[in-house]
């Protein structure tokens, strides 16, 4: 246990009351320690809990047991301080580029003591960190599904927030659009930086060669009531690219933990 | 394939003239004047203008409710359809008040406006205010949970949200709203006029029957029609105007 | 305190402020002629006993219905062919769009002028109004069928006219149904409009029906309290015949998710 952890999740339980129904417990007894720097990817079957626990660490949902504390501080609310990516992009329809990846800092305390010159700054480098450069004053019915994507990523770059969670962004995409956008995730996230310098992120996936491809570690969750099933270390070296992606020991990694899975993964089809 | 506008004007050319046989079979110029009468009289009230006259002071009217219709609806549906306690309060009122159309309160109305301006006004307002509460209600409700989430993980305080990301995001639908609560005040604006106003295209329609004129009824019922039409149209301009990333509003008319 | 309990209250709050102050501010007026909640119950049981207000009820109901049938077996036919037929549609759609505007209320003078302040007129006011949501709906759910559907039909060597009637229109049964309550509650509406109308022209003589009952109330024996009865009456119907057409269509079709 990291006492410096950035982010903890401490014996977290959710249940959600159904309307008549019996309760679902979508997450029990989970516990986790997030570093800070790290890139943390959560994988598990479909249904297995793991949007809740991202919920949970944006502060858009609270847990019926247990808690969850940023810098040793209990998560009540979603704030500019966790920053969420959100897998259907939440693209803002009537604003274009420039505007959504702005809005934060227009509206929330991101941008408090900017100067307008200074946001426009901001958003500007946002949009070419991702990219986009040229597609300003596009808007979202415009984009195609990757440029979508950039544009939710530029948003949440642009707050510079201290941790960044990330709900299966690029499930949305094709492969092919899929494998660029791993490749783009991590040299905007600065792999090759040092790790103090780095934000935190916690992604999540159900895709297994995605979730090793990224992470410093790799947490397996089992199927509802979702618990923690294990912790990998990813020791893979970085900056990582297509080698990585061919190498023996990436290979292996994935094996082992669709093989932790695979219960898990069958079990979430039958119940 | 023939172009839409053509095929439009094949039916319509069809229609006058099965019309015009008809008319001719029944011989009786009060009954079923032919279309040409109707053209005549069409141009003849356009000449001296008085189909304008009304047509304004009806469309005038309509503008007018809609425009009072919607500073009682949209902030009502609003606050509404964030707050569920107020509607719960407010909602059960409003389906005692709903199925009551516009139309049954002519009686009470005519008793407490008596005829004039402010009859047709009320009952066009009454009639448009529910279309537009109950599509904002809806239109606010229906705004995507995830773009009010992910302006709150941007830190966005409550009140900019609503402001900044509920009302935008429900624009498109009041926008549809507002096209329900045009056709339901356009509808009620010629009942309203027939019975209880001096003035307006429901009026003339009344007045040339009593004269058994059925040219000049059948003219005015046609500019009826038309008006109907471009109301529509541009209240459909106005979302395209107002709402150019909503898909209904991007298609074709 | 229990959910359910709570939202009962709250819906009943604003309804009981509203009548009392109405209550209150009528005590406290001069007007003699002023409506008040008290007085119109007593005239609704005046009404209800004497039975005039069923009578004219019914009256204006049977008008409805006989409207109603003759809309949808001209529009439910019609709607279907359109949805299936592109060219049926492209041909006939002009002529639907450009009347729809067109209130039913406003062919009112028309339809006296043809056929007199009477019960046919009434109808062809009802049918006219309830034709065209029923129209559009059904050209909406028939044009809504799962174009797979249809080629499976097809390859099936199903001819035309069948597939229409064994695959259209069972899956177009749901936006048919839409299309016949809007019409419904559409039609409730001309009815009385046409009534109030008859009523004002002819002179408060004429066919009966609610409508006409109002306009006498108004004209006549200004019965202010009898008029707020009808407006009730009205509002209540109109529920009733929802209600009612509600429960049809879902004999109708138990499949559906309603």
């Amino acid at each position: 246990m990291n006492a410096a952890a950035k982010l903890r999740l401490s014996h977290v339980g959710k249940r959600f009351d159904g309307a008549g129904r019996a309760a679902t417990v979508a997450v029990d007894d989970f516990t986790l320690d997030i570093a800070q720097g790290e890139f943390l990817v959560i994988v598990g079957p479909s249904g297995c809990g793991k949007t809740t626990v991202l919920n949970l660490l944006a502060g858009l949902d609270r847990p019926s047991a247990g808690s969850v504390t940023l810098d040793g501080r209990e998560i009540t609310a979603p704030g500019q301080a966790r920053g969420v990516m959100f897998q259907d992009y939440a693209l803002f329809p009537w604003q274009n580029v420039r505007g959504n990846v702005g809005f934060g800092l227009k509206h929330g305390p991101a941008g408090d003591g900017l100067t307008s010159d200074a946001r426009a700054r901001r958003v500007q480098d946002c949009i070419d960190l991702v990219g986009l450069n040229g597609a300003e004053d596009k808007y979202p019915h415009q984009l195609s599904g990757g440029m979508s994507q950039r544009v939710a990523l530029a948003r949440l770059m642009a707050n510079e927030p201290e941790v960044l969670l990330m709900d299966e962004p690029l499930a949305a995409l094709d492969a092919q659009t899929r494998l660029i956008l791993q490749d783009e995730l991590l040299r905007i996230w600065g792999q090759d930086r040092v790790r103090s310098s780095r934000r935190t992120v916690v992604f999540i996936t159900h895709a297994i060669d995605e979730a090793v491809f990224l992470a410093d570690r790799v947490a397996v969750m089992t199927t509802r009531p979702g618990r923690l099933k294990a912790l990998i270390d990813v020791p893979l070296a970085r900056p990582r690219n297509d080698a990585t992606r061919a190498s023996a020991e990436f290979r292996a990694l994935s094996q082992h933990i669709w093989s932790l899975i695979r219960d898990e993964a069958y079990r979430a089809t039958v119940t | 394939m023939a172009a839409p506008l053509l095929v439009y004007l094949r039916t319509m050319a069809a229609f006058f003239v099965v019309w015009a046989l008809v008319a001719r079979l029944t011989a009786n110029s009060v009954l079923l004047p032919s279309p040409l009468a109707v053209f005549e009289a069409l141009f003849g009230l356009a000449k001296d203008l008085e189909l304008f006259f009304h047509a304004g002071v009806s469309f005038a009217r309509m503008v007018a409710s809609l425009v009072i219709g919607s500073l009682l609806a949209i902030p009502l549906g609003i606050a509404m359809g964030l707050s569920r306690k107020l509607a719960q309060i407010v909602d059960p009122t409003i389906e005692v008040l709903r199925p009551i159309s516009g139309i049954a309160w002519i009686p009470l109305a005519l008793f407490i406006f008596g005829i004039g301006n402010a009859l047709p006004l009320f009952i066009m307002t009454y009639a448009g205010f529910f279309p537009i509460l109950l599509g904002t209600i809806a239109g606010v409700r229906g705004v995507d949970r995830r773009l009010i989430d992910a302006a709150r993980t941007m830190g966005v305080p409550p009140r900019t949200i609503v402001a900044r990301v509920v009302i935008p995001a429900a624009l498109p639908s009041l926008m549809v709203a507002l096209r329900l609560g045009v056709a339901a005040s356009w509808t009620a604006v010629v009942a309203a006029e027939l019975i209880g106003a001096p003035s307006g295209l429901g009026y003339a329609v009344e007045w040339y029957r009593e004269l058994l004129a059925t040219p000049q009824v059948m003219a005015f019922i046609a500019m009826i029609g038309v008006l109907g039409y471009l109301c529509d149209l541009g209240v459909r301009a106005l979302s395209r105007l107002f709402t150019p990333w909503a898909s209904d509003a991007r298609s074709a008319p | 305190m229990n959910d359910a309990a709570l939202r009962v209250m709250r819906g009943l709050s604003l309804p009981i402020v509203l009548l009392f102050a109405w209550q209150a501010s009528g005590l406290a007026s001069h007007n003699v002629r002023m409506p008040l909640p008290t007085h119109v119950v007593t005239a609704a049981v005046d009404l209800l006993r004497s039975g005039e207000l069923p009578l004219a009820i019914l009256q204006s109901l049977w008008r409805v219905f006989a409207g109603f049938a003759v809309a949808s077996a001209i529009a439910i036919p019609l709607g279907l062919l359109m949805g299936s037929s592109r060219t049926m549609e492209r041909n006939v759609d002009p002529l639907v769009e450009s009347f729809r505007p067109i209130a039913a209320i406003a062919i009112l003078p028309l339809a006296i002028l043809w056929l007199g302040t009477g019960t046919a007129a009434a109808v062809m006011i009802v049918a006219y109004a309830a034709f065209f949501p029923i129209v559009i709906n059904t050209v909406a759910g028939a044009k809504g069928v799962n174009p797979t559907l249809l080629r499976a039909a097809a390859t099936m060597g199903l001819p035309r006219l069948r597939v229409i009637r064994t695959v259209v229109v069972p899956a177009a049964l749901p936006a048919i149904g839409v299309g016949l309550r809007i019409g419904m509650g559409v039609a409730w509406t001309a009815i009385v409009a046409a009534e109030l109308a008859v009523g004002a022209k002819a002179g408060g003589g004429g066919s009966g029906g609610i409508g006409q009952m109002m306009f006498v109330f108004y004209a006549y024996s200004i019965e202010l309290n009898r008029i707020i009865v009808c407006m009730i009456a009205v509002g209540l119907v109109a529920l009733a015949l929802d209600a009612l057409l509600r429960v049809a269509l879902r004999v109708l079709m138990p499949w559906s998710a309603r």
